[in-house]
């Protein structure tokens, strides 16, 4: 077992270090491509993502469908997964479930942060490609995408931000449990139930909660709370990010 | 219980907040342009920051106000302009936004029945309708049937040109119109897109572009003969060789002058361009691209200047034999720039 349990309630430190309430290391960058009409690029721990945005443009065939013509900008995410990028080489296929299920989520969730009426009959399209993958994956992606967003200039009502929790592990003597973690890596993604959750602005309100594994249902709200809280910090992060990048044309 | 959160280890997260934080509570003197976080020019404003909450102000572009409040929320990353009392946030990069009367160049995507579609590179693709384009035969040619069915004749998938924005629609798109012999097809020259794909190529504070002036269209001298210069307000340009349009030539009537024109004007067929004037084309066009990454405005002034030191700079080089190779666009027009600061 890589997560050594005892261990881990004896000192209290995760496998790499880390208290329960600590975040990786989070770097991000944005305008990183010229060429798109927006880009970043953002490091969660070891979990590497560059994200592009085009548009808003012509949708493809624009309003062909014979269908009314829309009022909203049309958002579509494409994510890919470079062959590296875990630690087996393989390729994906490319109707992934988990690939489609990650896209979807991002395309609702932007379509509700993104203030869309202001770009009728258009296409917004953002395209993720994952480059290293070590937990919180598809935090990051939201990540990504929000400061590529804000690149575009694409007006949002706030970020978007996300982090993963997950549930304290339990051993023989602490039946209880400890505090929930915080931004878990690739291995404690594999042992321990977690849920992704994002949040919109500096408040309380979760916009993406995810969770894919079972977890005892009195854990859940500890878990959540300290997901909220642990967006908020992600917030302060990206928007240290912007701010430096709006020096540059002061 | 309250939960806090650690920063990554090395630490670096706090400093930035206070500063930012607009202070609503703060009265706002009458005068307007003194408070709030705008006064410090060298911060932005970000998604989600609370611009006001004082009621008195009014929200423009990029600023939005969340139901049952009057709290004024900016909506993008840019930096916050004030007209009287009207608030709006300029982004620091976005896709063109037509306007009115702004020169544009374009080009064309797909032909319908009685329009073209343009791709000014704008959100979306404008309009450019049959009946606001010259066609050849003089002004007072009725629009007929026939023309309908030779619209590819006029223009083509592909085809680039030089119009001006002569409507927006409700939904934000735009019509053109070429009516005017300063408008119509672009050939013998060059299309460079100083934004990549479009990514706001116009002026935006701070950062490079083409600025609405009030020659975006004119002809430069070169050694190897004249250069049409056209740059499009949604940072689309083309440098060509230089035509000699009928607005050139001696007073002649107005249907007169359409009829001399009409052969040529739509013509997808490029003369023969000497070698030497290609390569007077392609350097304006590096140099207007280079001022772009230099976050210099674009306008004929500054074109003109950049290119007469390029090329004294060229002849050093010839002279003096050290031929700088391998320079990008960029630093060729930064040193082109201090030559220009330091020497006037």
């Amino acid at each position: 077992m890589p997560l050594d349990t005892s261990t881990y309630s004896l000192a209290l430190l995760r496998l790499d270090g880390r208290r329960w309430n600590e975040l990786r290391r989070l770097h991000a960058q944005i305008s990183t491509q010229a060429a798109a009409d927006g880009s970043s690029y953002l490091e969660m721990g070891n979990t590497k993502v560059l994200c592009t945005v085009s548009g808003p443009h012509e949708g493809k065939a624009g309003g062909a469908g014979g269908g009314p013509r829309s009022t909203q900008a049309k958002i579509e995410v494409e994510i890919s997964f470079a062959g590296f990028s875990g630690v087996e080489r393989k390729k994906r296929q490319a109707k992934d479930k988990r690939t489609s299920e990650m896209s979807h989520t991002l395309t609702q969730s932007l379509a509700a942060l993104l203030l869309t009426h202001l770009y009728p009959h258009s296409t917004i399209t953002i395209h993720l490609s994952i480059l290293s993958q070590d937990g919180s994956l598809l935090a990051a992606c939201i990540n990504a995408a929000t400061l590529a967003l804000i690149d575009a200039g694409i007006p949002m009502t706030d970020y978007l931000c996300a982090c993963t929790t997950a549930a304290p592990p339990t051993s023989a003597e602490t039946e209880a449990g400890g505090d929930p973690l915080l931004d878990l890596n690739g291995q404690e993604e594999q042992e321990l139930p977690f849920l992704t959750v994002a949040t919109v602005g500096k408040g309380h309100a979760v916009s993406v909660l995810i969770m894919e594994s079972r977890v005892r249902m009195e854990k859940v709200e500890g878990m959540l709370a300290v997901g909220v809280e642990g967006c908020k910090r992600v917030r302060e992060i990206l928007d240290k990010v912007v701010k430096e990048h709006g020096k540059r044309f002061a | 219980m309250p939960i806090s959160i650690l920063p990554p280890s090395p630490q670096e997260v706090p400093s930035h907040t206070d500063r930012y934080v607009s202070d609503s509570d703060e009265e706002m003197a009458d005068a307007g342009d003194n408070d709030f976080t705008s006064s410090n020019s060298h911060s932005i404003v970000t998604p989600g920051e609370t611009i006001t909450s004082d009621p008195q102000w009014m929200r423009g572009h990029g600023t939005y106000i969340p139901p049952n409040s009057t709290t004024i929320i900016s909506t993008l990353a840019g930096t916050l302009q004030k007209t009287n009392k009207l608030l709006s946030v300029t982004p620091l990069r976005a896709r063109y936004a037509p306007e009115i009367g702004d020169l544009v160049v374009g080009r064309i995507v797909n032909v319908q029945a009685k329009k073209w579609m343009v791709d000014i590179g704008a959100a979306q693709l404008a309009s450019l309708p049959l009946s606001a384009i010259n066609l050849p035969g003089g002004i007072l040619r009725r629009r007929t049937a026939v023309d309908e069915l030779n619209i590819r004749t006029f223009f083509s998938e592909g085809d680039l040109l030089v119009a001006e924005v002569q409507m927006l629609h409700q939904d934000g798109g735009a019509s053109l119109h070429t009516r005017s012999l300063k408008y119509g097809k672009l050939r013998n020259g060059l299309f460079t897109s100083l934004a990549g794909a479009g990514g706001g190529g116009a002026k935006r504070n701070g950062s490079g572009g083409v600025v609405r002036s009030r020659r975006q269209a004119f002809t430069l001298q070169t050694t190897a003969g004249e250069i049409d210069i056209v740059l499009g307000v949604n940072g689309y340009i083309f440098v060509s060789k230089h035509t000699i349009t009928a607005g050139d030539e001696k007073d002649a009537s107005i249907t007169r002058l359409e009829e001399s024109v009409s052969e040529t004007l739509y013509s997808s067929e490029n003369d023969v361009v000497p070698k030497d004037l290609m390569r007077e084309i392609v350097r304006v066009g590096t140099l207007i691209r280079g001022l772009v990454l230099c976050s210099r405005s674009v306008d004929e002034e500054m074109v003109v200047r950049c290119y007469e030191v390029a090329v004294e700079m060229e002849a050093e080089e010839n002279v003096m034999g050290d031929v700088l190779v391998g320079q990008g666009a960029k630093s060729i027009v930064e040193n082109i720039l201090l030559r220009i600061e330091s020497g006037v």
